[in-house]
C-alpha cells in the first residue's frame, strides 16, 4: 500500500529523519516506537503533508503514486489519515460541518455523489457508536473545550467516517486514561479490514496490548534501526531504549 | 476657518431660523456654542494623535446636504432586517426621522418609553435637559461638535426603575438616498434607564441603497444603580457611506452593561465607545467585532475609565480583514488612584486575510492605582498553518479551510452577546456577509460551546 524509499527530510534546515525505508501492505497494522525526538511524529507529519516539513531526499509512493507530490486535501482524498496527537480546537464551527465537509470533498473526489444532511447525520450517529460518543457532541463546536480522552476519540470518529485507506495514529495514546485507551483501541480494532492498513506510532509499549501489531519498528535518531514481531515491544517495555542503543554500539 | 466649514455655517443658519429645529430654547443654546465649537476646530486631520490613523479627508470634501425628511423606503426592507424568530420593540428612524408608519410597539411595558427626543420634550423635559449633552462633549470631537450644533432629533428611550423589558428593543437607522444629493444625518440618541431596570438593545445601522451618506451620530446612554443593560450595535451601511459614532456610557455603582459592536459597513467608520464606571462594584463587557474589505477603513476607539474600586472591565475586539481594507483599534484604560482592586482587560487579535491590508493597534493604559489587575495584549496575524493542515488532512480545500477557519475566528467574538437571539442574529449577519466576500454559498454557521 505504501513505500517509504530512503525518506530524509528537515525543519528549519535540522535533518530529523535521515533516511526512513518502510513498506506497509493492506491489512497489516504497524507500530513505529522510538523515544522523544527520535522522529516519530516527523514521520507520520511529513506523509499527510505538513508544509512546516522539507523533503530533502527519498520517495513514497501510495499506491503506486507518488504521495509527496500531493497537496494535503489530495492525499486525504487518496486516502491517507493522521490522528493528530494534538487535534486542533476550531471554535464556532460543528463538529458536523467540519466532518460533512471533508466526507463530501473525499467523495467528490471519488466520483461518489454528496450526502446530504439527512444522509449523513445517519451515517455519524452509527459511527458514533464505534468510540462510544455522546450524540450532543454533533453540534458542538470542532473540538472546543473537549477533554483530552474526547479529542482523540473525535479523531477516531472521523476516521471512522472518512474511512482511510492508510491510517497513521500519532501517540493516540498519549494522556489517555485505560478505559479511554480501550475504547478508543477498540475504535481503531473495529475500522481494520484485509483493505486497510494502519501506522501507530507511539513511545509506549502498551498501547499495543490493545492494538496488536503486525510488525515492530524501532526508531533512533531518524532511521529505523530495528525491526520484529510484537515481542519486540515487550522487549523495549522491559528493557527501556538503551538496550536498543548498546546494541548499535556493538555493532559500529 | 476653512471653506469646507462654510456649508455647516450656513446650513445652520438656516437650520435655527426656518423651524426646521423643533427643540426647546435650551436647546438652541447648545447648538449654537457647538456650532462655534466646530467652526473654531474644523475637521480632524491625522495630525491629531486621536485621528492619526483614520483620514477623513473624503468626508471634510464632501458636500452633505441636511436631511430635513424621511424618505420613503419599503417595508419589505424593514422586514428584512429585523431579528429572527423573536418577538421585538421596533423604532425606525430613516436618516435620523422617525418613521411612525415603519415602528411598532405595541405590547412595550406601560411605564416605558420609546420615542423620538422632538415627542418627548414634552413628557421629559426635565430629564432630558438633566443628561443631554451631559456626557458626549463636543470640544472632545469635532463630529460631536458637528452632531449638537445640528441636535434636533433622534431616539429617546426611558426605562424607569425596576423594570424589565422582556423583549429585545430595535432600533433601526436607516439611511436612505435623496436623489441627486449626499445627505447627512445627524442623529443624537439618549438613553436613560433608571435604578434595577433590565433591558437589551438592538441598534442597526443600515443602507436603502447603495449610497455615500454621512451618517454622525452621538448615543448617551446613563445606566442606573444595579441596572443591566445591553447594547448591540450592527453597522452595515452601504460600503460608499461614511458612518461616525460617538457612544458615551454612564454607569451608576453595581450596574453591569454589556456592549457589541458589529461593524461591516460604510467606506469609512469611525466608532468612539466611552464607558464611565462611576460607582463601586460595577461590571462592564465591551466587545466587537470588525470586518474589511475593499478599501473600508473602520476605526474603534475605545476609552474605559475606572473611577471607583472593585470593578471588573473585559474587551475583547477581533478584526478580519481582507484586499486593501484597514482597521484601527486605539483602546484606552484609565484608572484612577481611587479605583483599587480594578479587574480590567483588554485584548485585541486581528486576522489578515490579505498581505495589501494594514491594521493600527494601539493599547493605551494610564494606570494610578496600586493594587490592580491590568491586562492587554494586540495581536495581528494571518491563517494559523497548523489549523489550517488539520483541515486539509481532512480533504477539505484550502479555500474551504479559510472560510472555516474565518468563521470560527469570528465566532470567539460574537458569543460575548449576552442575549442569546441577538447573539444568533449578529452570527447571521457575519457569515452571510463572510459569505458575499468569499464568493461562496460553502460557508458554516457559526455555533457556539
Amino acid at each position: 500500500m505504501i513505500e517509504i524509499k530512503n525518506l530524509h527530510a528537515s525543519v528549519n534546515g535540522k535533518e530529523i529523519l535521515k533516511g526512513i525505508n518502510l513498506t506497509v501492505n493492506a491489512g497489516e497494522v504497524h507500530a513505529i516506537m522510538g523515544p522523544n525526538g527520535s522522529g516519530k511524529s516527523t514521520l507520520a507529519q511529513v506523509l499527510s503533508g505538513h508544509p512546516a516539513y522539507q523533503v530533502t531526499q527519498g520517495e513514497v509512493l501510495f499506491e503506486g503514486e507518488n504521495l509527496l507530490d500531493m497537496e494535503p486535501e489530495k492525499r486525504a482524498h487518496a486516502g491517507v489519515f493522521l490522528a493528530f496527537q494534538y487535534p486542533v480546537e476550531i471554535p464556532g464551527v460543528s463538529n458536523s460541518y467540519f466532518l460533512k465537509a471533508g466526507l463530501n470533498e473525499i467523495r467528490k473526489s471519488r466520483g461518489q455523489e454528496e450526502l446530504d444532511s439527512m444522509q449523513f447525520l445517519k451515517l455519524l450517529k452509527e459511527k458514533m457508536k464505534v468510540v462510544e460518543m455522546d450524540p450532543s457532541f454533533i453540534n458542538r463546536p470542532v473540538n472546543e473545550g473537549f477533554s483530552g480522552g474526547e479529542k482523540k476519540r473525535n479523531e477516531i470518529l472521523q476516521m471512522a467516517v472518512l474511512e482511510p485507506k492508510l491510517a497513521i495514529l500519532d501517540e493516540t495514546d498519549s494522556g489517555l486514561d485505560i478505559d479511554a485507551l480501550k475504547i478508543v483501541s477498540s475504535g481503531v480494532n473495529k475500522l481494520k479490514s484485509p483493505k486497510n492498513a494502519t501506522i501507530v506510532v507511539t513511545h509506549y509499549q502498551r498501547l499495543l496490548n490493545y492494538i496488536v501489531p503486525d510488525v515492530v519498528h524501532v526508531l533512533v535518531n531518524g532511521r529505523i534501526v530495528k525491526s520484529g514481531g510484537k515481542d519486540l515491544a515487550m522487549e523495549l517495555e522491559a528493557n527501556g531504549y538503551d538496550f536498543i542503543r548498546e546494541e548499535m554500539l556493538q555493532n559500529a | 476657518m476653512s471653506t469646507e466649514n462654510n456649508q455647516y455655517v450656513s446650513e445652520f443658519t438656516a437650520f435655527q431660523h426656518n423651524g426646521a429645529a423643533k427643540s426647546p430654547a435650551w436647546v438652541n443654546d447648545i447648538r449654537t456654542s457647538a456650532l462655534a465649537q466646530f467652526t473654531e476646530k474644523g475637521f480632524p486631520t491625522t495630525k491629531e494623535e486621536n485621528w492619526k490613523y483614520t483620514n477623513i479627508t473624503p468626508i471634510a470634501k464632501s458636500q452633505f446636504k441636511y436631511s430635513s425628511a424621511a424618505e420613503e423606503i419599503s417595508a419589505d426592507l424593514i422586514q428584512s432586517l429585523m431579528i429572527d424568530g423573536v418577538d421585538q420593540h421596533v423604532i425606525v428612524f430613516i436618516n435620523g426621522h422617525r418613521s411612525k408608519e415603519h415602528s411598532s410597539l405595541s405590547g412595550l411595558n406601560d411605564n416605558v418609553v420609546v420615542t423620538n427626543l422632538i415627542d418627548a420634550y414634552a413628557s421629559h423635559g426635565t430629564l432630558i435637559r438633566q443628561h443631554l449633552s451631559k456626557y458626549a462633549k463636543m470640544h472632545e470631537s469635532p463630529f460631536t461638535a458637528l452632531n449638537t450644533a445640528f441636535l434636533n432629533d433622534g431616539l429617546f428611550i426611558h426605562v424607569p426603575a425596576g423594570t424589565y423589558v422582556e423583549k429585545p428593543i430595535h432600533v433601526l437607522f436607516i439611511s436612505a438616498e435623496k436623489p441627486g444629493e449626499q445627505t447627512a444625518a445627524h442623529i443624537r440618541n439618549l438613553i436613560v434607564v433608571e435604578e434595577g431596570a433590565r433591558v437589551n438593545f438592538l441598534h442597526s445601522f443600515c443602507s436603502a441603497e447603495k449610497n455615500a451618506n454621512l451618517t454622525n451620530v452621538v448615543t448617551e446612554i446613563v445606566a442606573g444603580k444595579n441596572s443591566v443593560v445591553e447594547l448591540v450595535k450592527v453597522q452595515k451601511e452601504s460600503e460608499s457611506s461614511y458612518h461616525v459614532e460617538d457612544l458615551h456610557v454612564h454607569q451608576h455603582r453595581e450596574s453591569t452593561v454589556h456592549i457589541f459592536s458589529l461593524a461591516v459597513g460604510s467606506a469609512i467608520a469611525r466608532n468612539d465607545m466611552s464607558v464611565i464606571i462611576d460607582g463601586e462594584s460595577t461590571e462592564c463587557n465591551l466587545n466587537g467585532l470588525y470586518i474589511t474589505s475593499g478599501e473600508q477603513l473602520i476605526d474603534h476607539h475605545t476609552f474605559m475609565h475606572h473611577i471607583h474600586p472593585n470593578c471588573p472591565s473585559h474587551e475583547l475586539f477581533k478584526g478580519i480583514l481582507m484586499d486593501k481594507s484597514r482597521a484601527v483599534f486605539n483602546g484606552k484604560v484609565y484608572v484612577e488612584p481611587e479605583a483599587q482592586k480594578t479587574d480590567s482587560k483588554q485584548t485585541n487579535r486581528n486576522l489578515l486575510l490579505s498581505d495589501d491590508a494594514i491594521v493600527d493597534t494601539k493599547p493605551e493604559l494610564e494606570i494610578f492605582a496600586d493594587d490592580v489587575k491590568c491586562t492587554h495584549g494586540a495581536a495581528v496575524g494571518g491563517m494559523n498553518e497548523t489549523h489550517s493542515f488539520y483541515l486539509k488532512t481532512r480533504g477539505i480545500t484550502n479555500e474551504s479551510a479559510r472560510g472555516i477557519l474565518t468563521v470560527g475566528f469570528a465566532a470567539e467574538a460574537t458569543q460575548k452577546i449576552a442575549h442569546s437571539a441577538l447573539r444568533h442574529h449578529v452570527d447571521l449577519i457575519v457569515v452571510d456577509h463572510l459569505r458575499k466576500k468569499f464568493g461562496t454559498a460553502n460557508l458554516p454557521d457559526i455555533v457556539h460551546a
